[in-house]
């Protein structure tokens, strides 16, 4: 049975991809080396920005290729080639992670027996947050990740050749058996990674505020991909307004969804108001790090919120791009939300100087790692990407998913 | 084994009926004597309805000391059988709205149905917490922002009036989405009748409908805008139920995972309800082809998905709990698996997170019986779970020396039977006297309904022209 | 009697036909028609060449007022109207203001929305179209789709127009005519029957308020708990054997902050060994004095000379300058005071310990003022 689109020409990526992703790169790669040499602790606290920025993506992505077989999606059959490019990047982004790893007796208190001996807290989950098992989690669950993209994009790749149903049905059964995984994977790895770094601190629904975040810029990415290329003629017969729709009111969707986490999080510990969980907001409320909180608010819901709300504003390509890199720029802001107050905190410590707590930390560091996740995630789509077809030409729900209207 | 063919769309109504034919199925069951099965399906749940009017006049009579409720439970059946109507609700704008959204065709056979279960759903929860005030008849007033001489004013900052303001917003707002889409059917049940009365009802519920299309753009645009309110809405109504447990600070309620749980439990047991209640009615009136076994299966699947769902805010809260390091957290959770009511604990746990995982084989997620009685599994659990929430932690909180174990009495299981009662009555009479299943959607996704051709706009994704397609 | 003409219709068998004969009726620049179809169809908006639907703007504007108006009524009345403390929280705590924002603002945007559908869209209820009841009508509710020209379009000519549906393969063409009651009728607004239903409705609601405010209200459970199963003060108990309802505590009670007076009918002891626990300050002077002007004075006279207004029209209060009294020692003051002698009742009812322990200090100082002696004035 081979449904197969034999109309489909396929062209190389954009140039200016690789051309941008290698200057970016190496750039990126130069400062970064520089910084780490400088200050090795603010360059580890900057790549933990990247590496969780990378990892949002490449999970969001590959959640979305799973998504879509398990919900039986057709509109985005287009570009879910996109998708499992950019899925690459959990296998990809634990690079930016060697920093952390190196540096984290100063960045993680619980590595530091004589705190967690002083804290009942701490001795008390002193088996989970225990470096070797810490080591365990990561690698077990970024191969574990790494083995279902794998065995996704494998499938998804032959299926352009031989156009066979079977392979969507097996990763129809696969996804389901992903879905599980997926979601204590990222729960577990939001929270070794970025809710460890104040370890007295616990929150139920951070796991699902990562994800809300992940999604989110994952779903801005290939968007702005999507766009790009379709305005390129990369996608085929090409790919239109509904499906654009569709792609606009899933980020509008998660704009809301994120802020809805985030709000319920911040609300029921304001509300209970209990020194062991508030202890969190406060250094985040007062100060620069209370402007920068606004700015969260701003940044990470109202301006794309309202940027989307209009129906014609969903459908328009320079709207949707625009928002779209918002969006990642805003994605990297609430990393850094969560993860430098730590940093205020550890420098508030070392310089014996209370009022650095609620001071934020941005300049030159910052900026190359981030530079270099941008160059990573280029670099890698047009490493990827080439001599790939862009759009699933065997996969059999494309015909339909071409002609998608609302 | 049958291998599926991705490449062309399953079909939504089968039976090849013509329009005329759609008309025919829905309406004329309304018209037609109510057969022997409907006469004992609903003398079985008015009989229930009977059990609760009774209890609920025995406890305005005496007050609500003849609940079960006493230090330190003090909240018990009564707002567990909130919470679960509620979340019973969830599952309709989920149907009606949520899935619109997404076009998921499969959803209009349903959907008039689900919304209607919505409503009455919301009605029969809104029972509980008035009465468990205690003097219903005062409370409903001051329950809510209305200026008086005493100068005194609700209290904006509870999340109890969070509830007040989250439940009749969703009633309100779920009856005007249900209304709109019952229009259009009115209107052809007007032009179809031949009973005067009849005509009468039907051109004042329809308020003139004339089926134009310089109406059904407008009417189009507003269905997608309340579609696109009431999804917030949906997810803010259970989220607020939660908060009225987790803004405490009593351990087992705080815990910042509650808001996404309870809607995603919500969701869960709704649609258990939704095909428990879809698998009566049509058997009662014969319209297994309008709702075919696909859409029951579809739903089945979100039912494992949700119960899924469920059972991870289950492990992360049991996880966090421990995680935390604080003794009273842990102590709630392992109270909760294995303190006096570890019964409940463990019929919740069983009923929510194992028995949907019989779903992952397609044999059990198509057997009707099979899927029945998984359902009804389903909502037991999902019941429970309120009851271990709300019943555990109150039992045993901070002060050891308060600590009691809660019993219901006679009149706590008479208004639980009292609620199925009218829920399922009031279903039955909707079913009977109103079409169950939405004319005008059904025809729109029929066999050969729409052009062949999208009219002659061009779709490209560059093109400025156009906005219809609304779906 | 002339049938006026409303429009002439044609109805077709698909969605086809449909969308082609509405392309042609738009293309030949009609304005005053319209479809029928029991469903929406794909593509007909832009077949007849609609401007997209502004109902968003109404839901957004009506949104807008909601949020607006219910911050502001929130802002009101926990900053303005009764502020009060509730959980430590701040007056005006705005995170727990936003779901009720939430919730209002839902709540006004659908409410509005669908009302500015029917009222201002839609012009609802109207069910005395002309097209209502006709044949065209009945068809296009159930399988048929249909479309008219009104006569009143510019463009209007019957048999051109008749021609065109034909040529598009109508089913059937109709003359949609008004009713003759729909052009005839007139509005009245004193009509019997209207006026006569609103005298019933008035009745009825009357009648109800009545019976709630002045019945219903009195009647058990609804009766803000008048019947409570327990004996009220002064009310006749079946209980007990003696008929009471009052109960005399049990013997040896003491109620809660009052210390039973040890020295009953034993002045002397109480001179002996009671002692007055207040300092002597002004707080307690001003007290005493307070109190002495009040419980006192009225016999004592405002000085304690035994010179009250009341003298001669009761028994004299004897001054309180006397030697007897001067000498006492402060505890028997204080036991005068408590249990009365002679004519004089006991005040304990009245004045509190440390009032009466106060009165004491008062009465001393003005004994002192009465009788200073040369040391005093140094």
């Amino acid at each position: 049975m081979s449904s197969k689109m034999n109309n489909y020409v396929r062209k190389n990526l954009p140039a200016g991809l690789s051309k941008w992703g290698f200057i970016l790169l190496g750039v990126g790669l130069v400062m970064a080396v520089i910084a780490y040499n400088n200050n090795p602790l603010r360059a580890s606290f900057a790549s933990l920005i990247g590496f969780m920025f990378l990892l949002s993506i490449g999970l969001g992505s590959l959640f979305l290729v799973a998504l879509e077989y398990l919900a039986g999606a057709t509109w985005s059959v287009p570009f879910i080639r996109i998708a499992e490019i950019l899925s690459t990047l959990v296998i990809i982004a634990p690079i930016l992670a060697i920093p952390v790893l190196l540096n984290m007796h100063d960045m993680y208190e619980w590595t530091n027996k004589a705190v967690v001996d002083a804290s009942h807290a701490l001795t008390q989950k002193k088996a989970y947050l225990d470096i070797n098992f810490f080591y365990i989690r990561f690698v077990s669950i970024i191969s574990l990740l790494g083995l279902f993209y794998y065995i996704f994009t494998k499938n998804s790749l032959k299926q352009d050749i031989t156009g066979d149903q079977k392979l969507t049905t097996f990763n129809v059964k696969l996804s389901a058996l992903f879905m599980p995984v997926f979601a204590i994977g990222l729960s577990l790895l939001a929270i070794d990674f970025m809710m460890s770094l104040e370890p007295k601190w616990f929150s139920t629904i951070y796991g699902v505020y990562y994800f809300a975040g992940s999604f989110w810029v994952a779903i801005a990415l290939i968007t702005l991909f999507a766009v790009n290329f379709n305005e390129k003629g990369l996608l085929g017969t090409g790919i239109n307004k509904d499906h654009y729709y569709s792609l606009g009111a899933l980020m509008f969707a998660f704009t809301a969804f994120w802020t809805y986490i985030a709000f319920s999080q911040f609300m029921l510990i304001w509300y209970a108001n209990l020194p062991e969980e508030t202890f969190w907001f406060i250094p985040r409320m007062t100060g620069g790090w209370g402007v920068i909180s606004i700015g969260l608010i701003v940044t990470h819901f109202v301006v794309p919120f309202f940027m989307l709300i209009q129906r014609p504003s969903k459908t328009n390509p320079s709207r949707l791009k625009l928002v779209a890199t918002m969006v990642l720029a805003f994605h990297i802001y609430d990393l850094y939300w969560l993860i430098y107050p730590t940093y205020s905190r550890i420098q508030s410590v070392k310089q014996n100087d209370a009022s650095l707590i609620s001071s934020p930390f941005f300049g030159w560091i910052e900026i190359s790692y981030i530079i270099l996740a941008l160059g990573i995630l280029l670099t890698v789509f047009s490493f990827v990407g080439k001599g790939k077809n862009l759009i699933p030409i065997g996969d059999p729900k494309l015909k339909r998913a071409m002609d998608f209207h609302l | 084994m049958s291998t599926i063919d991705y490449s062309v769309e399953e079909r939504l109504v089968h039976g090849d009926r013509s329009l005329k034919q759609i008309d025919d199925a829905i309406v004329n069951p309304l018209d037609a004597k109510p057969n022997i099965k409907y006469i004992l399906a609903l003398g079985l749940t008015v009989t229930m309805l009977m059990i609760g009017a009774a209890s609920l006049g025995w406890t305005f009579y005496k007050g609500i000391g003849v609940w079960g409720n006493n230090n330190p439970v003090g909240w018990a059946f009564d707002i567990v059988n909130f919470v679960f109507w509620i979340g019973i609700g969830h599952a309709g704008t989920l149907i009606s709205a949520i899935l619109f959204l997404f076009r998921q065709r499969w959803r209009n056979g349903i959907a008039r149905f689900a919304e209607a279960m919505t409503i009455f759903a919301v009605m029969t929860a809104l029972i509980f917490p008035i009465i468990h005030t205690g003097r219903p008849w005062v409370a409903a007033v001051y329950l809510l922002p209305y200026p008086n001489q005493h100068s005194v004013w609700v209290n904006f900052i509870s999340p109890l009036l969070w509830d007040v303001f989250a439940v009749s917003t969703y009633f309100t707002v779920s009856f005007i989405f249900w209304y709109i889409g019952l229009i259009p059917d009115f209107a052809t049940m007007r032009d179809r009748t031949t009973s005067k009365i009849k005509k009468v009802i039907f051109s004042v519920l329809s308020l003139g409908w004339r089926f134009s299309n310089r109406h059904w753009q407008h009417y189009e645009m507003l269905y997608l805008i309340l579609a696109g309110l009431s999804t917030p809405l949906v997810l803010s109504v259970h989220t607020v139920v939660s908060f009225d447990f987790a803004v405490s600070v009593i351990p087992g309620w705080h815990t910042t995972i509650f808001p996404p749980y309870f809607v995603a439990g919500a969701i869960f047991s709704g649609f258990a309800m939704v095909q428990n209640a879809l698998i009566v009615i049509r058997k009662i009136f014969e319209i297994e082809d309008l709702i075919p076994l696909k859409t029951l299966e579809t739903m089945n699947k979100i039912i494992l998905v949700t119960g899924t769902m469920v059972g991870y805010a289950y492990g992360m809260e049991f996880f966090i709990a421990w995680y935390s390091g604080n003794q009273l957290e842990t102590f709630t959770f392992i109270n909760r698996a294995f303190g006096p009511y570890a019964w409940a604990y463990w019929i919740m746990v069983s009923c929510n997170v194992l028995s949907p995982q019989f779903f992952w084989f397609k044999k059990l997620r198509t057997s009707i019986p099979f899927m029945f009685v998984i359902a009804v599994f389903v909502n037991v659990g999902m019941w429970f779970e309120r009851f271990v929430i709300i019943v555990t932690s109150l039992s045993r909180d901070y002060l050891p020396s308060s600590w009691a174990y809660y019993r219901p009495t006679m009149f706590d299981f008479g208004l639980l039977i009292g609620s199925f009662g009218l829920f399922f009555t009031l279903v039955l009479l909707f079913a009977k006297n109103l079409p169950a299943i939405s004319i005008a959607e059904i025809k729109s996704v029929s066999e050969g309904a729409q052009p062949s051709h999208h009219g002659e706009s061009n779709h490209s994704a560059n093109g400025t022209h156009g906005d219809g397609h609304n779906g | 009697m002339d049938k006026k003409l409303y429009s002439v219709a044609a109805t077709f068998g698909n969605a086809d036909d449909i969308i082609l004969a509405t392309g042609k009726i738009a293309s030949a620049g009609y304005t005053n028609y319209d479809v029928n179809t029991p469903y929406p169809i794909h593509g007909m908006d832009d077949a007849m060449r609609l401007k997209p639907s502004k109902i968003g703007y109404f839901t957004i504007t009506f949104g807008l007022t909601g949020t607006a108006l219910i911050l502001w009524l929130m802002y009101w009345v926990t900053t303005t109207d009764y502020p009060q403390v509730i959980g430590g929280k701040p007056f005006f705590a705005l995170p727990a203001f936003i779901p009720i924002t939430f919730e209002a603002t839902v709540l006004l945007a659908a409410v509005g929305s669908a009302l500015s559908l029917f009222i201002y869209f839609f012009k609802f209820p109207n069910n005395s179209h002309p097209l209502h009841d006709t044949e065209y009508m009945k068809s296009c509710s159930s399988d048929k789709y249909g479309i008219y020209v009104e006569a009143k379009d510019p463009l209007f000519d019957e048999v051109r127009i008749k021609a065109l549906m034909h040529e598009c393969g109508a089913e059937n063409v109709y003359d949609v005519n008004y009713e003759e009651d729909f052009l005839t009728a007139k509005f009245e607004i004193f009509d019997k029957k209207f006026i006569g239903a609103l005298i019933v409705l008035a009745i009825i609601v009357s009648a109800s308020t009545y019976l709630h405010l002045n019945k219903l209200l009195y009647m058990t459970p609804f009766n803000w708990m008048m019947d409570q199963p327990k004996v009220s003060a002064q009310q006749k108990s079946t209980f007990f054997a003696d008929g009471f309802g009052m109960r005399t505590p049990v013997e040896g009670t003491v109620a809660r902050g009052n210390m039973p007076y040890a020295y009953k009918g034993q002045p002397d002891e109480a001179g002996k060994y009671l002692t007055n626990p207040l300092q002597n300050n002004d707080k307690n002077l001003a007290l005493g004095k307070a109190k002495f002007l009040t419980f006192c004075s009225p016999c004592h006279g405002n000085t304690g000379m035994g010179d009250s207004r009341l003298n001669g029209q009761f028994p004299n209060g004897p001054t309180l300058h006397s030697d007897k009294v001067t000498n006492w020692p402060d505890g028997n003051l204080y036991h005068v005071i408590t249990e009365g002698q002679n004519v004089m009742p006991g005040y304990f009812r009245q004045v509190t310990k440390d009032e009466r322990w106060a009165i004491v200090l008062y009465l001393r100082t003005l004994q002192r003022a009465l009788n200073a002696k040369e040391g005093d004035l140094k």
